[in-house]
């Protein structure tokens, strides 16, 4: 690969001249956003979206290449800027103090962060709030105040600073969230499912809609309704907590080009003032409204994040206890395989001895073959349980019938049970409602129950060491898993079993159980063990009934 | 003695395809209920069932006294369990999935090992002594001076022992004795 990159590998230098000619465009586009958001009359736009793209641009490259952005933007600064009319001297002023609240920006968050901040941790969102969308806007305020009060261009600094600072601050709210996020995150987005889709497209739609009507469209009459302000809250809420980060600075953009778009041409609420009244009042509106969803937008991401960490963790976990349970029925298991394998062998020989002695006939040749396919076949299911059983993955519920679990798992636990010589009784209810589990961990934390039971029983006589397996609809609408053993119970207190390495096993990680527990509260049930008053163990699991298909109201717990 | 039924049937067959008379039982429980002492032949057990393993059932027999000799057949020949089952007598101890040949050359040796017994069996008290001190390669008139019998009547004795155990030779039945009981 290395080889193939050097042939046909640009100079050195070109490599970062595309994304540095693409921001270079995106600064020259910017800038005319920034143009067409300028009231007339004034001097500063309501948004000048630029800088925080530049900000933007260099928190996503590597330090080392941002002298080549900074120089990159100069010709599409002087390209925008000097088609306004605004002499060259101011025009080099504002390159240098846009540049400056840029870099300054992007360089504290990234001494602060060490890397890119990501929106979905809560630390970096902060670290952005006061160095990129307050400190950097603010000083680079006071410096361009300067140039342009020192170059005699327009008079009074505190209102320059004034009126620049809120607005950059903006620029740097909207839209380095929403270039990182995208950057980072928005292939991601566009490759989710189509229903997610779907419904981002109806969000910000309505939003889209909203706004337009509460900021542009509605009779001059209604503008002063302070309740107008809250019609888009719900779609941003709604983009907060369904979509993350992404979702709120793609939504609070929407809601910032309606709001300015009315203001500056005179529509909606924010028109009744001076320039300078209005410009303020629809700055801290947005500032307002945009902070608190970026950080409960965050907040939920990191949340949701720890969750799917906690997860995986718990997945990986079962897994290896899964692994560890098979390990422990290995012998066991070669036991289910030898039993077909047997068949298989001995009904071939049978066929050779005939076939050899003449004294073979079709009839008896198809009874033997059909015997071999049958043997075959059971084989190949264990092998097929097992692999599945080794195999880690994501959870996956699923309606299943609690019967065919159990049946399951005593199939790949017989040869265990045979070994053992404990006898197996199973009463499973007919026409169970399904609940919904995952095959696999319902089946490890079964299989689990049904091991322990065996080791229960060992110090029992042979014939008096029985199994009860039972299936029955419980309390409410829940379905009941039962294993019950005839050993001698156990002397500790229940819950006492359920502890992460609580054994009584000479070999015993004592994981089993408390893995078990919490494999079956993630299927939102219930697993619980008791001593039984003849003696003997009994496990319980309890699964919540899934709503049947056609959709009776089934009371689930 | 199997508690699977496909092994049971394949086993069948090839025993079967060997001219051997084959009945099958599906529980070691089954098989213990069916059994009386008269019965001839030798047993194939499966050493894994439930309730009462292929262990326990060699011990039921010969707490019987019931000479019926034992093949294991096992899905996992740990040595220790194989140790005890020869202990206690077994004519062979196999693992599934098991060899044709090395199944039927064990059931052949254990019903040879129950025909001897049979003839064991067939013999009179008196004879039994006989063959006992003649086992131990004692002379006719030491056996007479032990036994307090003339020697005339244990030479009559001797040949109905050779007879009714079809050996030729005094080495011949020493043979076959052996063979009857390893222990």
């Amino acid at each position: 690969v290395r080889a193939r990159q050097a042939r046909i590998a640009l100079p050195p230098s070109a490599a970062p001249a595309l994304p540095a000619a693409l921001v270079a465009l995106s600064y020259y586009l910017a800038a005319h956003v920034g143009f067409a958001l300028t009231p007339q009359g004034s001097a500063i736009s309501m948004l000048w979206p630029p800088n925080a793209l530049l900000t933007a641009a260099l928190l996503l490259s590597p330090p080392r290449q941002w002298w080549l952005l900074v120089a990159a933007v100069l010709p599409a600064h002087l390209a925008a800027e000097l088609q306004s009319g605004v002499p060259l001297s101011m025009v080099l002023g504002w390159y240098v103090s846009n540049c400056s609240e840029a870099l300054l920006g992007a360089g504290a968050i990234r001494l602060a962060c060490g890397r890119a901040p990501r929106f979905d941790a809560f630390r970096d969102l902060g670290i952005f709030l006061l160095l990129g969308a307050l400190l950097a806007p603010l000083l680079s305020s006071f410096l361009d105040a300067a140039l342009v009060t020192l170059l005699d261009w327009d008079g009074g600094y505190w209102r320059l600073v004034s009126a620049r600072a809120p607005s950059n601050m903006l620029a740097a709210l909207l839209v380095v969230p929403l270039v990182l996020t995208w950057a980072q995150a928005g292939g991601a987005a566009l490759r989710a499912p189509a229903r997610r889709l779907l419904e981002a497209g109806l969000l910000l739609g309505g939003l889209t809609i909203v706004s337009l009507l509460v900021f542009n469209w509605l009779d001059p009459g209604a503008r002063r309704a302070p309740a107008l302000f809250y019609v888009p809250l719900p779609f941003l809420l709604w983009a907060a907590v369904r979509f993350g980060a992404i979702g709120v600075s793609s939504a609070n953009l929407i809601l910032a080009a309606a709001a300015i778009w009315g203001a500056v041409h005179g529509l909606g609420p924010f028109v009744d003032g001076t320039r300078q009244d209005n410009a303020r009042d629809v700055h801290l509106f947005l500032i307002a409204v945009t902070v608190p969803l970026l950080l409960l937008a965050v907040l939920l991401d990191e949340r949701r994040h720890v969750e799917l960490q906690a997860r995986a963790q718990r997945q990986q976990l079962a897994h290896l206890s899964r692994v560890a349970l098979m390990g422990g029925l290995s012998g066991a298991l070669a036991h289910e395989l030898n039993q077909p394998l047997t068949a298989i062998l001995s009904n071939a020989q049978a066929a050779q001895h005939r076939l050899a002695s003449g004294r073979l006939d079709g009839a008896e040749l198809g009874e033997i073959l059909r015997d071999i396919v049958a043997a075959d076949r059971r084989a190949s299911d264990v092998i097929h349980r097992l692999r599945a059983l080794f195999k880690s993955g994501e959870t996956q519920l699923r309606e299943l019938d609690a019967n065919d679990v159990v049946r399951e798992v005593l199939d790949l636990a017989h040869g265990d049970l045979s070994m053992r010589h404990v006898a197996v009784v199973h009463r499973l209810e007919p026409r169970l409602p399904k609940v919904r589990s995952d095959r696999i961990e319902l089946q490890q934390v079964l299989l689990n129950l049904v091991v322990n039971a065996c080791e229960a029983m060992s110090g029992v006589v042979a014939r008096e060491r029985v199994l009860k397996v039972e299936t029955r609809r419980g309390a409410g609408a829940s379905v009941e898993i039962a294993v019950l053993d005839s050993g001698p119970g156990f002397a500790t207190s229940a819950e006492a079993l359920f502890e992460p390495f609580y054994t009584t096993k000479p070999h015993g990680l004592g994981l089993g159980l408390s893995i078990s527990r919490s494999i079956i509260s993630a299927h939102g049930g219930r697993l619980w063990g008791c001593a039984m008053p003849g003696g003997g163990a009994a496990f319980h699991v309890q699964l919540a009934a899934a709503l049947p298909a056609g959709g009776h109201p089934t009371l689930v717990q | 003695v199997d508690d699977d039924g496909a092994v049971l049937t394949a086993l069948t067959r090839l025993l079967t395809s060997e001219g051997l008379e084959v009945r099958t039982f599906a529980s070691s429980r089954e098989f213990l209920a069916q059994h009386g002492p008269g019965r001839r032949g030798c047993v194939v057990l499966d050493l894994a069932m439930p309730e009462a393993g292929g262990l326990e059932v060699q011990q039921a027999l010969r707490d019987d006294e019931c000479g019926l000799p034992v093949v294991f057949l096992s899905g996992q020949g740990d040595v220790p369990t194989s140790v005890r089952a020869m202990k206690a007598g077994a004519v062979d101890f196999l693992t599934k999935p098991v060899e044709a040949v090395a199944l039927i050359g064990a059931v052949r040796r254990a019903l040879e090992r129950d025909a001897i017994q049979g003839r064991i069996a067939g013999l009179t008290r008196r004879e039994r002594e006989v063959m006992a001190q003649l086992l131990q390669g004692k002379l006719n008139k030491q056996i007479a001076a032990e036994l307090g019998a003339s020697e005339k009547t244990i030479k009559v004795h001797r040949a109905r022992v050779l007879h009714k155990m079809q050996a030729r030779s005094i080495a011949a039945l020493v043979r076959l004795c052996e063979h009857a009981r390893p222990e």
